[in-house]
């Protein structure tokens, strides 16, 4: 791995600090690392200067009657293990937990899988999904932007040098599922994945979908089709196929676009029956 | 720039000279202080080869800077062996055949001990056994490594 300085901010000031004296090439940002240093030894970034995260205090979780405030840099593990998220936002847990393995989410944050913003994430879906809400820190402060806002098609994040992701706040608990799939089932990139929600206080659903280049996006017409409350079987059909239809597709060594809508309609479709008479689970913490 | 971490490594703090602050975790355990036991497989975090403890939960050593740990307890498969967990766990490896060429059981061996240390034997099996899909072995078809993992919940237990 080309050598670098690693440097290790105490505070917000002090690692935003660190970023404005350095050039956007010459520096990169650690959260957990575990995508950030496999570019660094294929040298596809070579940065002189690495910034870590990891004495900020942004390691936390808060509930705050059905909202959740995740901290950027709370290792992904930690979700899984809250028991709260698995009973109220199910379609979380299952996102995360298809992420690598034990040991990587142990170091793998959320944060980082948002900055990073590969359009294979399994984690953006769900957010999208779930009306998830970004809170990047800079120069001028903090501000909140939507997850849909924050990803851009150019396979990066719209977040200006000198910016730090600090939280990722979801606004209410809601009935959820993420369904994937892929040739191995651990430790692989998924060929596709599908997020579903609904937001119990309201009653739409959002229909999100993955590993379509170059960023994950929601399925507005076939969140449309989910006219009924609860939606029929010949809607929830129907929204299923709309989204193997109307998802934009990649062709790549992982799977063609023909199987790739196929199965975003099988998996929307499973996701949208397993969700669709879910009540609100557990009371709120 | 080169510094000295500190950490300890097996409940010694170890006494480095200054190692460069982009060395993996990996790296310096192997060959700076020769534990060997800790192997290299794919260097890209799929395989599960180089999983150590970092404060009792398991990590990717290959994609851990050795600077990142400053201040933690590691534990290789070298400490965890002299440790009660740990000598069951690899006790249940042994007794059912769990291991053939062995060079994914001190990954399989180091994952398992942080299930157990995070969870107990509590918990479904089902989940459980998904916990350690992060480990690759190409040689037993894993099947005698479940049953090994479960014999090892049951003498934690």
């Amino acid at each position: 791995m080309a050598p670098f300085d690693l440097v290790h901010p105490r505070s917000t000031d002090e690692a935003l600090a660190e970023l404005r004296t350095a050039s956007p090439e010459g520096v990169a940002v650690l959260a957990g690392g575990t995508d950030l240093l496999l570019d660094i030894d294929r040298a596809r970034i070579a940065p002189r200067r690495v910034v870590s995260l990891r004495y900020l205090p942004w390691k936390f979780l808060e509930w705050s009657g059905d909202s959740l405030t995740i901290g950027s840099t709370l290792p992904l593990r930690a979700l899984e293990v809250e028991p709260r998220i698995r009973q109220r936002i199910p379609g979380l847990w299952e996102a995360v937990r298809a992420v690598g393995s034990v040991a990587l989410r142990h170091r793998a944050t959320l944060g980082g899988n948002l900055v990073r913003s590969a359009p294979t994430s399994d984690l953006s879906p769900i957010l999208l999904a779930l009306d998830a809400e970004v809170e990047v820190v800079g120069p001028h402060g903090s501000r909140w932007t939507p997850v849909d806002a924050f990803l851009s098609d150019s396979r990066r994040p719209r977040l200006a040098f000198g910016e730090l992701v600090r939280a990722v706040r979801i606004p209410e608990a809601r009935p959820s599922a993420y369904h994937w799939q892929r040739v191995r089932p651990v430790n692989d990139i998924s060929q596709v994945g599908v997020a579903v929600a609904r937001s119990p206080s309201e009653g739409y659903y959002r229909i999100a979908v993955g590993d379509v280049l170059p960023r994950p996006v929601r399925i507005l017409p076939a969140e449309e089709a989910l006219r009924s409350r609860p939606p029929t079987d010949d809607e929830v059909r129907s929204a299923a196929e709309l989204a193997g239809k109307l998802s934009p597709f990649a062709t790549d060594r992982r799977g063609t676009e023909e199987y790739r809508r196929h199965i975003v309609a099988v998996l929307a479709r499973r996701a949208l029956l397993a969700i669709r008479t879910a009540a609100p689970r557990g009371p709120a913490p | 720039m080169t510094t000295a971490p500190s950490f300890t490594v097996n409940a010694t703090s170890v006494d480095l000279s200054p190692i460069p602050e982009s060395e993996r975790l990996l790296d310096t355990l192997r060959w700076r202080l020769g534990l060997k036991g800790t192997k290299e497989g794919c260097r890209t975090g799929n395989c599960g080869a180089c999983t150590v403890l970092v404060d009792r939960a398991s990590v990717l050593s290959c994609l851990t800077l050795a600077h990142e740990v400053a201040g933690s307890e590691v534990t290789t498969i070298e400490g965890l062996a002299a440790e009660d967990v740990g000598a069951r766990i690899m006790q249940s490896f042994a007794d059912e055949g769990a291991s053939q060429c062995g060079y994914c059981t001190p990954g399989f061996v180091m994952a398992l001990a942080s299930l157990l240390h995070e969870r107990g034997a509590a918990g479904d099996l089902a989940g459980f056994e998904e916990d350690l899909q992060g480990n690759l072995c190409r040689c037993t078809g894993y099947v005698s490594i479940r049953r090994a993992a479960q014999r090892a919940r049951e003498a934690v237990r």
